[in-house]
């Protein structure tokens, strides 16, 4: 099986502190891969890096192409995209809006065409993900005025509606209760049923050790496991990485 | 070379006032982190008092509109005349005071202006977007400015020295001393300054709260009371430089003001955070615009194209440039948010109704009217380059009209010199002012927010004095003709016959031309609202970061925001051009760049109607007029007033008037018609589109299957690891 995501060394320094340090990591087609590692290990550090918003050093492949030096919308439009654990939606303009922002690549002819008459496919694309997601009735609504799970959602389904092969998710989990934890893990589920990957990363072990086909533990910027679930559930470095040095049995 | 020497030396005196105007914007930055751009005004108007009291013993009370004057308007429409008091204008006291006193009580105002200005302004908005805090500061600078108009008229005013003013040598060339003496005020503040903040616990304090507002306050800081105590304190400081400074550089109500733009420059480079670099690089601008204007004069291969006028605006682009975004951030949440860009939708009976009446206004009103309709057309066209760049890209651009100036004066070149037919020769005017606009666009693509504000404000001064101005690159050509545009045979300038009418000016021909010009941008920018550009921009808007992770190509959108408006700006301008039959460089001023902005944003600037509020607005627009008509001549009050409507709207109706409208018609205004609407109306019509916007749906209840989800997946969040 090919890597869809490949990093190799993965290395982000600011100023003298190294956030990621040498991460090699590998998301399969189809995967959805959990990156778990206790607070300031560098997880969100690593989205940032691979989705172009901080200057790294190593090697990324996506897909086949080298993410060296382009952009972030450039990334987005390879078929990676993410979603922030700050949500960082557009809050004032409706949900439907967001969706297709995020749906098209957009190019100058194509906003020409598009200024005298919305794309069909663009429309339907859009219907399809709000469809898959059950969001219709939230469609009209502004982000600022909707609950955090809902927010959340809509992180999502940007991420998702632009025919993504991968999603990478900062903490999704972050600022819902267990319902919304476990609606929204029904939805993720969803998500890899429909053949695209996943990076999953949170705080929740519950939700990514239930959820995750495989799961990389990072801990002060370096890899300190990679294996099944059940594998880093017994795992003495990543015990000891969360629960002290001690070890044994949480 | 001594004269060399000796014009650095004399540049010296405007590069002390832009070194204390721009120390108190970085003190006023550090305590609150506003960019006050009426900073300058306040140096001004503590000037005028200074020299009022010394020169007349008169202190000028500030200018504020008479509520009886509009009682006595409405007296007179049932034709009783009645006098009531005016407000006192100044308090008389003696002939002439001592300069001590007076100097006293002008630093007292500047400070207590300062105070004003954080109490009732900045402290209301510390949590509001940068657009809401630059609006504010904008509309405040145009108060005092023509607050002091009122009060004094636009003539300049002499001011006594109070600095010994003796020729002194300097290596071998003379200069005067005042210079020295007010370098030497403006070294021993900044070093007073330097030292409170660094070892007082007060300087420690006001540092903590500008790093993180937040903590500072959970420590028991008041970071309200540093930044008062701090603004009281800039104030004072800019009372100070402008009343020692101004013998120099002489004193009228838009000079002193406008100094800010220097004075941002060198705050700029200091990141508003160092005061040393503020005040050297302020020295620097002053002693630089002298020697390059001596340079420009004695030296040949140094052209004479106004050089020194263009410095500031040199070194805020390239400290821009160098830096990207260039003012640190503080710890404080933005709990505000901009003004809803709510969509327009084309309504054809509504848009036929104004059409059609606004037709007969323009074809059978008598001149007044129908002068102040084109005008208010114009307006609107103007309008809606904001509502472009500001409202939909959250881009604040003070330089919108004179980019329209560049078109119009482009028009006379090629519709006149170059003979040019008339679709083409607007067209291309616009298209050149819009190579401008995406010039001034470029910096956005790092900065925004007030650094932005900042360059623009600079860029516009930059074409003013550069183009515009007596001395520059089109000295001479300051009023240009502009032959009336003709398709086909037909003209339509203000002065072509029409059919129907009194066939006197403005001729309705023009009119109706203008109104199809307006009608089409119009229908265009409603249409850009609901694109994909469009509602790419407003992502670009509300979160750059996330709009680049969504696959939005930032730079691109930002630079399309710009050049779409300047494009209609360029057409404004022409439009403006056509109307006078002159390209005339007094239209196109900076101060008329800031009160389109004012009236743009007074308007609405995030909706596409707003631009007709705005457009009614404008000086001589069509509700200018009937509030003349109606009650008395506004005069010098009309930027007065828009500066105080700007600071209002800031404050309490982000959103301008045309949201304000939509909200609250069915309170006010429309009263009866409302009421008897609401007595017939059918319960179950639904609710307008924008009005479900606006109030938004109920929260939706989380889906009921959730809780018998959690039930089904086991409650996968409450496994332990083991």
């Amino acid at each position: 099986m090919t890597a869809l995501l490949h990093t190799e060394g993965l290395t982000v320094a600011f100023g003298g502190v190294k956030a990621c340090d040498g991460i090699s990591l590998d998301v399969n087609e189809g995967e959805l891969l959990g990156l778990i590692g206790p607070n300031g290990a560098g997880k969100t550090t690593f989205i940032n890096a691979v989705t172009g918003f901080v200057p790294w050093s190593g090697r990324i492949v996506f897909d086949g192409g080298d993410l060296d030096g382009l952009p972030p919308h450039r990334i987005a439009h390879r078929g990676l995209t993410r979603t922030w654990q700050s949500l960082e939606l557009f809050g004032d303009i409706s949900v439907r809006a967001n969706l297709e922002v995020a749906a098209t690549k957009m190019t100058p002819t194509m906003a020409i065409r598009d200024y005298f008459g919305r794309s069909q496919k663009l429309a339907e694309r859009v219907d399809a993900t709000i469809e898959v997601l059950e969001m219709g009735e939230i469609m009209e609504q502004r982000p600022d005025d909707l609950s955090m799970g809902f927010r959340k959602l809509v992180g999502v389904a940007r991420a998702l509606v632009a025919d993504s092969k991968l999603v990478l998710l900062d903490e999704p989990a972050a600022g819902l209760d267990r319902t919304e934890t476990a609606w929204l893990a029904e939805k993720l589920r969803q998500v890899i049923d429909f053949g695209i990957s996943v990076l999953l990363v949170d705080h929740d072990m519950g939700l990514v050790l239930n959820v995750s086909d495989r799961i990389h533990v990072i801990d002060f910027g370096k890899t300190i496991a990679i294996g099944t679930p059940d594998e880093i559930r017994n795992d003495e470095a990543v015990i000891g990485a969360y629960f002290g040095s001690s070890g044994g049995d949480a | 070379m001594e004269i060399y020497l000796q014009f650095i030396l004399l540049g010296l005196g405007s590069g002390v006032i832009f070194a204390g105007l721009a120390l108190g914007l970085v003190l006023t930055y550090r305590a609150s982190g506003v960019v006050n751009f009426a900073h300058g005004a306040i140096a001004m108007y503590a000037t005028y008092i200074f020299s009022s009291l010394l020169q007349e013993g008169a202190y000028p009370l500030p200018a504020l509109p008479n509520p009886l004057a509009l009682v006595e308007a409405m007296l007179g429409w049932f034709g009783i005349q009645v006098d009531l008091p005016d407000l006192p204008t100044f308090v008389q006291m003696g002939d002439s005071w001592p300069w001590p006193a007076a100097l006293v009580i002008a630093l007292a105002t500047a400070g207590l202006i300062g105070f004003l200005f954080h109490y009732l302004v900045f402290r209301p908005l510390r949590y509001q977007p940068p657009l809401s805090k630059v609006v504010a500061s904008v509309g405040l600078m145009l108060m005092l400015q023509a607050g002091i108009v009122i009060r004094f008229s636009n003539r300049a005013r002499n001011v006594d020295n109070l600095l010994p003013n003796d020729g002194i040598d300097v290596l071998g060339t003379t200069v005067p001393a005042d210079r020295f003496y007010l370098l030497a005020v403006i070294l021993l503040a900044t070093t007073i300054l330097y030292l409170v903040f660094q070892r007082t616990k007060f300087g420690i304090r006001t540092r903590g709260a500008a790093e993180n507002e937040q903590y500072a306050t959970l420590l028991g800081i008041s970071a309200d009371r540093i930044a008062a105590i701090n603004w009281i304190l800039a104030g004072i400081l800019a009372g100070l430089v402008g009343v020692l400074a101004a013998p120099i550089t002489g004193l009228n109500p838009l000079n002193m003001t406008l100094f800010i733009i220097p004075a941002l420059g060198a705050a700029l480079v200091a990141r508003f955070q160092s005061f040393w670099v503020a005040v050297w690089v302020g020295l620097g601008i002053g002693a630089g615009q002298s020697l390059l204007q001596i340079m420009e004069a004695r030296l040949d291969w140094v052209p004479d194209i106004n050089l020194s006028q263009g410095l500031p605006l040199l070194v805020i682009v390239i400290a821009m440039m160098a830096r990207g975004q260039v003012l640190p951030s503080r710890g404080a949440v933005e709990r505000g948010r901009l003004p809803m860009a709510l969509p327009t939708r084309i309504r054809p009976r509504l848009m036929i109704f104004w059409l059609l009446f606004t037709s007969v206004v323009l074809i059978w009103a008598s001149f007044e009217w129908r002068q102040a309709m084109i005008n208010t057309l114009i307006g609107a066209v103007l309008a809606l380059s904001l509502v472009v760049v500001t409202g939909f890209n959250g881009h604040i651009s003070l330089a919108q009209l004179s980019l329209a100036g560049i078109a119009a004066f482009m028009l006379a070149s090629l519709a006149t010199d170059a003979g040019w037919p008339f679709p083409l020769a607007p067209l291309g005017a616009a298209v050149v002012a819009t190579g401008f606009g995406l010039l001034i666009g470029v910096p956005a693509l790092r900065v925004r927010g007030a650094s932005l504000a900042i360059i623009t404000l600079a860029a516009g001064v930059a074409i003013e004095v550069f183009f515009f101005k007596s001395d520059g690159w089109l000295a001479g050509d300051s009023t240009r003709e502009v032959a009336a545009p003709s398709l086909f045979g037909i003209e339509f300038g203000p002065n072509s016959p029409f059919f129907l009418g009194d066939g006197k000016v403005p001729s309705p021909a023009f009119g109706l031309f203008v109104l199809a010009v307006l009608t089409l941008i119009f229908i265009a920018v409603i249409r850009l609202r609901q694109s994909m550009l469009g509602e790419q921009m407003l992502a670009v808007r509300a979160n750059e970061r996330a709009a680049a992770a969504a696959g939005v190509n930032v730079p691109a959108i930002k630079l399309a925001a710009f050049g779409i408006a300047s494009f209609l700006a360029g057409i404004g301008g022409t439009l403006t051009a056509y109307k006078f039959g002159t390209f005339n460089m007094a239209s196109f001023g900076v101060l008329g760049s800031l009160s389109l902005f004012a009236f743009a944003y007074l308007g609405g600037i995030a909706t596409v109607s707003g631009s007709i509020y705005a457009g009614s607005l404008v000086s001589e627009g069509i509700g200018t007029l009937a509030f003349e008509k109606l009650f008395f001549p506004l005069g010098r009050y009309e930027a007065y007033l828009a500066g105080i409507f700007l600071v209002l709207t800031a404050l309490i109706q982000p959103e301008g008037i045309d949201v304000f409208d939509r909200r609250e018609r069915r309170r006010i205004g429309w009263g009866f018609v409302v009421l008897w609407r609401k007595l017939t109306r059918d319960p179950d019509r639904t609710k307008p589109e924008w009005a479900t916007r606006i109030y938004p749906k109920p929260k939706p209840r989380r889906p009921k299957e959730a809780a018998e989800l959690a039930a089904a997946t086991g409650a996968l969040g409450e496994k332990d690891p083991q």
